[in-house]
């Protein structure tokens, strides 16, 4: 496989959001879908901030993306509102759980996949320099951002070979697994780490000179349109307050 | 090496590597979160397993400020996640803390690593500090798990709990980095990477 699923590509991607407001929508999820704030007067809006992820992967083409998670979603939904009710004792705490957290997190982790998967890293560390943030914050996030998958993916490599040799939850060597996973993921990284910091010191990075970018961003109307369904949870949650 | 001190950006690439395996490996601990005698727990099983990534950065950290901005990129990824303002605070504080340790060991002494990673996970308390300053609240945003979940954590969440996590945090941050020190000596010393 040439390119990872969450490696971000510049050709054919759709409609084009500038970073900050993917952020925005990111932190928005996070606050009213995973953290529940403003309580009952926001909750009616939240069916609306869990759907914005599917139609941001629709309109960046990610027609997989986006049809997995909205079918995972509704199931888990389904099973929240219409099965849970049903049941009792220990299948509904069960049942409560899996779909409670899977409608609670999957949009948030939807939400940031949409977001590394659409974003490049000139993109990013573009938008961070706009936001006047220190390099000292930029660099190791951007590296971040970049590294995330890269971790992921060596994780699911080493997944796979480990349960090879029965090294998994349930397997017979159970108490191999922290040692055995955490051990060669981290070499993995140290030295994908070690290559991509001399690359990026050949680009300059951490030399004296201001860095360059040649990265369009700017706000465009799609992306006021996003900053208005970002804004209305705010309004209703600061509404509910006053009155 | 030179004697410089300022941050150059093979540092700042360092920083954000670990970063990222520590939050990827946070995040999957984490999500045990559910179980509600796992939720305590958290405190334990996430600076032990953690040490091992966190020992290895600490033989790559060599100038004041690395381990602050570590613990505040941690914090704004807490924050990221859902976990509210506070851990963007704490990680502050505690990653300056941290930093002043491992410092007054000029970052080569294995005990003052082992107290200053120990610090550094103080800054995971401020994930729960919500639970134990606004208690009603936190528990109104947690609805839709139910109350039998509800009622079990806010059984083992009482109030007297608040600075057995800290210093459980800080204990087990210490289990944590021996256990890393003794793996680094097993694998990572003999294959050349430190």
């Amino acid at each position: 496989m040439a390119r990872g699923i969450l490696q971000a590509s510049i050709q054919n991607r759709g409609l084009v959001l500038d970073p900050r407001t993917k952020l925005v929508m990111l932190f928005d999820i996070a606050l009213f879908v995973l953290g529940s704030a403003g309580g009952g007067s926001v909750e009616p809006l939240v069916p609306i901030l869990c759907a914005m992820p599917a139609v941001l992967m629709l309109s960046a083409k990610k027609w997989k993306g986006a049809a997995t998670y909205l079918l995972v979603y509704l199931l888990s939904w389904l099973t929240y509102t219409q099965l849970v009710p049903l049941t009792k004792g220990a299948v509904n705490f069960i049942l409560l759980g899996c779909s409670g957290m899977l409608s609670r997190f999957l949009p948030g982790i939807a939400m940031g996949g949409y977001l590394v998967s659409t974003t490049t890293v000139s993109e990013f560390t573009a938008v961070m320099l706009r936001l006047h943030l220190s390099e000292k914050i930029i660099i190791p996030l951007s590296v971040m951002f970049r590294f995330f998958p890269t971790v992921m993916d060596e994780a699911a490599s080493i997944n796979a070979a480990m349960r090879m040799r029965g090294i998994y939850m349930g397997g017979k060597n159970v108490g191999k697994m922290l040692e055995y996973r955490l051990v060669p993921l981290m070499t993995c990284c140290v030295k994908i780490g070690e290559e991509l910091s001399a690359a990026a010191l050949t680009r300059g990075l951490g030399g004296e000179a201001k860095r360059t970018n040649i990265c369009k961003i700017g706000f465009h109307i799609q992306d006021y349109l996003l900053f208005v369904v970002c804004l209305i949870p705010y309004a209703v949650w600061i509404m509910g307050r006053v009155l | 090496m030179k004697n410089n001190q300022k941050l150059k950006g093979k540092d700042l690439i360092n920083i954000g590597i670990y970063a990222a395996i520590y939050c990827v490996l946070m995040t999957c601990i984490s999500m045990l979160g559910y179980i509600p005698i796992m939720m305590p727990m958290l405190t334990v099983i996430v600076p032990i397993i953690l040490g091992v990534p966190m020992m290895l950065f600490y033989t790559k950290v060599k100038k004041f400020g690395m381990i602050t901005i570590m613990a505040t990129i941690v914090g704004i990824y807490l924050c990221v996640t859902g976990m509210g303002f506070w851990p963007i605070l704490f990680g502050v504080v505690f990653g300056f803390l941290a930093d002043l340790i491992a410092k007054s060991g000029s970052y080569a002494s294995g005990k003052k690593s082992i107290l200053s990673y120990g610090t550094f996970c103080v800054l995971l308390f401020g994930n729960y500090l919500p639970l134990y300053i606004d208690r009603e609240g936190y528990f109104s945003t947690r609805q839709s798990f139910g109350a039998e979940y509800i009622n079990t954590l806010g059984n083992i969440m009482q109030p007297w709990t608040a600075p057995v996590l800290i210093i459980a945090a800080f204990v087990c941050g210490m289990l944590g980095a021996l256990l890393g020190k003794a793996l680094l000596k097993k694998h990572f010393v003999k294959a050349g990477i430190v």
